[in-house]
């Protein structure tokens, strides 16, 4: 009786050790021989569903990547989850994608409220944030958060740079803002605050809207009357092709800017009934049309695989999104773990895929610092009419 | 800036009218608040979307049809989901068209996709009537007109048509309106099917104003809910007024008082007229006898 408790006494401990000791615990989660998990929530329902083609847009290029053999004999299988923009259920899939899948990292998951929901629990569990929360709210750098990895241009920078382009290019010093009453357009209205400050100049108006609001006639009148030249507005499509309507209504012609966040010019144009045209605004990525060998890759791998997508901006966002991640899993070699991921990240220098050049250091992660400005045109193109700028400093 | 505001409301306001139009139909005859409403007036507006930009259907037509769609929604909602519920009381019946109402946008999102689209429309939204230096587009006149002309049908058509009283007396009392040879369970039908043709209209319209997509609809059902209470639930007329008192109210608070509290002036309406005066500006207060 005693030996038989002893036998078994002894089995456990041996079982204890040999999961603490380094063969064990060098497994590392979403990693195999052949495969590298990654995951990303994004809204494929609900009413921010328009953002959802971001995560397909990741979900194309992993394909084209697996296709090509993976990276160091590796596959990227690939989660795709729908949050329907609801922080509650992002940090519910954050805790499938962790303790369920058990993945690597994770790649967009586009959103403030949601990556803010679930940012310190990735932290936690060492999950990689690669492109985090697909926008440019500083909530990413601030604080300072070695496994997240942002490459959206801050939208602060962005806006800062639109009016010092107005202002130096343009000659336009009467600005006003229109922006969306939240993280993303106050963003945006202090960017504008900011350079007016430098300049000793004054806003003439700033005016707010709610996200659900569909009525805008008093906004359009209330820019009317304060006179500007030039309107900066930091807003959702629905809101701006809204604005455009009313501010044409009541005869108001200002040289519109805006942000990135509207590039999807087709759609933009659309719904404007064409009134989107001369809209100048930045541009961090190619254009759809774009030579560039890569985007000839990707327009490829789009046809061949869902070919029912719109190659709109946000789809191929998707992509860029996912090409830092790919090219950090290509510098970390064969041996990867978050330890290894991390540092070969931090050897990205002026980095070029489809977007801007991305640079991340052991102490600066905001990989984005660069945009183009472009001008819409009247056949739904943009023509680019500046070099990359440098807007971070 | 005080006429432009006024005259801009109004225009707003004919839109929140359309809706709550729509809705009073329905509150007038089985007390059920439609929160379904505004999708189903999104799926109609989507069917003439349809039909007109894949199909190639001229606009008449399409509208036509689309009101033909509208019709056979309202109906065979109320015969499919209210109708079999069991020993049904208002409040459940309203869960119902809660549940429908996300039925709806869930079948739009994935039928039709998020993309904002555009609903190509006769009238224009940017050329404008001018009159003394006041501007309003053409279509946001023609959506006063139209307004105005479905209110005066509608109110005629409960005033003097058999149909229309029995529909009112279906709402009083549904056993005694029975017992008089009113077939209550197809007079519901028929209200669902007007108000969802109706909403339709507002649909279109709002959808000619803006920009169609799935969730559209989500402010100016809010806002005709507020637009219902201000005038009265069950007064036609009161929607009208209603509608253009919220649209103005709004527009004044937004250009005077704030821009960044435009959006709760709704909320803050509803409030307070439940407060002051529950049955609203332009509907006797019914008592049900017991």
């Amino acid at each position: 009786m005693l030996k038989k408790a002893f036998v078994s006494m002894a089995l456990l401990m041996m079982v204890t050790f040999l999961m603490t000791t380094s063969g064990f615990a060098q497994k590392v989660r979403g990693v195999t021989d052949t495969e590298v998990l990654i995951g990303q929530t994004g809204p494929q329902t609900g009413p921010a569903a328009l953002w959802g083609s971001v995560a397909r847009g990741s979900g194309l290029f992993f394909k084209g990547i697996n296709d090509e053999g993976g990276i160091h004999g590796r596959k990227i299988k690939y989660f795709l989850r729908d949050d329907g923009y609801q922080p509650a259920k992002t940090r519910a899939i954050a805790t499938e994608f962790v303790e369920q899948i058990g993945i690597f990292g994770v790649v967009g998951c586009v959103g403030v409220g949601p990556g803010m929901a679930v940012r310190d629990y990735y932290t936690e569990n060492k999950v990689l944030m690669v492109s985090f929360g697909s926008s440019g709210v500083t909530n990413w750098i601030h604080p300072f958060n070695r496994y997240i990895f942002p490459i959206y241009p801050l939208y602060v920078d962005e806006a800062h740079g639109l009016t010092k382009y107005l202002f130096e290019h343009m000659k336009l010093t009467k600005v006003a803002v229109f922006y969306q009453n939240d993280d993303y357009g106050k963003q945006g209205l202090e960017g504008v605050e900011r350079y007016e400050k430098e300049m000793g100049l004054k806003l003439v108006a700033s005016v707010s809207a709610e996200v659900t609001e569909r009525d805008l006639s008093s906004h359009a009148l209330k820019l009317k009357s304060s006179g500007a030249e030039a309107v900066v507005m930091w807003a959702m499509p629905t809101h701006a092709a809204l604005l455009l309507t009313e501010c044409a209504k009541i005869g108001f012609k200002p040289q519109w800017v805006t942000s990135s966040t509207l590039a999807d010019t087709p759609v933009m144009m659309q719904i404007t009934k064409g009134l989107w045209a001369g809209m100048i605004l930045s541009y961090p990525i190619e254009t759809p049309d774009s030579n560039n060998p890569l985007m000839v890759k990707y327009r490829a791998w789009h046809q061949k695989y869902e070919p029912n997508e719109r190659w709109g901006t946000f789809y191929y966002s998707g992509c860029v999104y996912a090409e830092p991640l790919a090219e950090g899993l290509r510098r970390a070699g064969r041996n990867l773990t978050p330890e290894t991921f991390i540092k070969a990240m931090e050897t990205l220098k002026d980095w070029r895929g489809i977007g801007g050049p991305f640079t991340f250091t052991p102490t600066d992660h905001q990989g984005a610092k660069y945009v183009r400005y472009a001008q819409v045109q009247p056949d739904s193109t943009v023509k680019i009419l500046t070099d990359w700028v440098r807007i971070t400093q | 800036m005080l006429g432009q505001l006024i005259v801009s409301g109004l225009a707003v306001g004919a839109c929140y009218s359309l809706l709550a139009l729509a809705m009073v139909i329905i509150y007038k005859t089985s007390d059920v608040l439609n929160f379904a409403q505004g999708e189903m007036a999104m799926i109609s507006t989507y069917v003439a979307f349809t039909l007109m930009e894949s199909y190639h259907v001229p606009f008449q037509w399409a509208v036509i049809l689309t009101f033909l769609f509208a019709i056979l929604l309202g109906a065979s909602f109320e015969l499919v989901f209210l109708r079999q519920a069991k020993e049904p009381t208002v409040l459940g019946l309203i869960i119902i068209t809660l549940g429908f109402e996300m039925i709806l946008m869930g079948f739009a999102g994935w039928k039709w996709g998020p993309d904002q689209r555009s609903l190509d429309f006769p009238v224009s939204n940017i050329e404008t009537y001018n009159l003394f230096g006041l501007v309003m587009s053409k279509i946001n006149f023609w959506t006063i007109v139209i307004t105005l002309v479905l209110m005066f049908i509608l109110f005629l058509f409960f005033r003097y048509t058999k149909v229309g009283v029995a529909m009112r007396a279906t709402q009083q009392n549904q056993l005694a309106a029975r017992v008089m040879g009113i077939r209550t369970k197809w007079i519901l039908s028929f209200t669902w099917a007007i108000s969802s043709m109706v909403g339709a209209v507002a649909g279109m319209l709002i959808a000619a104003l803006g920009v169609l997509d799935p969730t559209m609809m989500m402010d100016p059902l809010l806002k005709s809910f507020a637009s219902a209470v201000l005038g009265g639930m069950t007064s036609l007329p009161g929607t009208a007024v209603g509608g253009a008192m919220l649209g103005i109210i709004e527009n004044l608070f937004g250009g005077y008082v704030s821009l960044s509290f435009k959006s709760v002036v709704a909320f803050a309406v509803i409030v307070l007229m439940l407060c002051i005066k529950p049955s609203g500006l332009l509907a006797k207060h019914y008592v049900k006898k017991v």
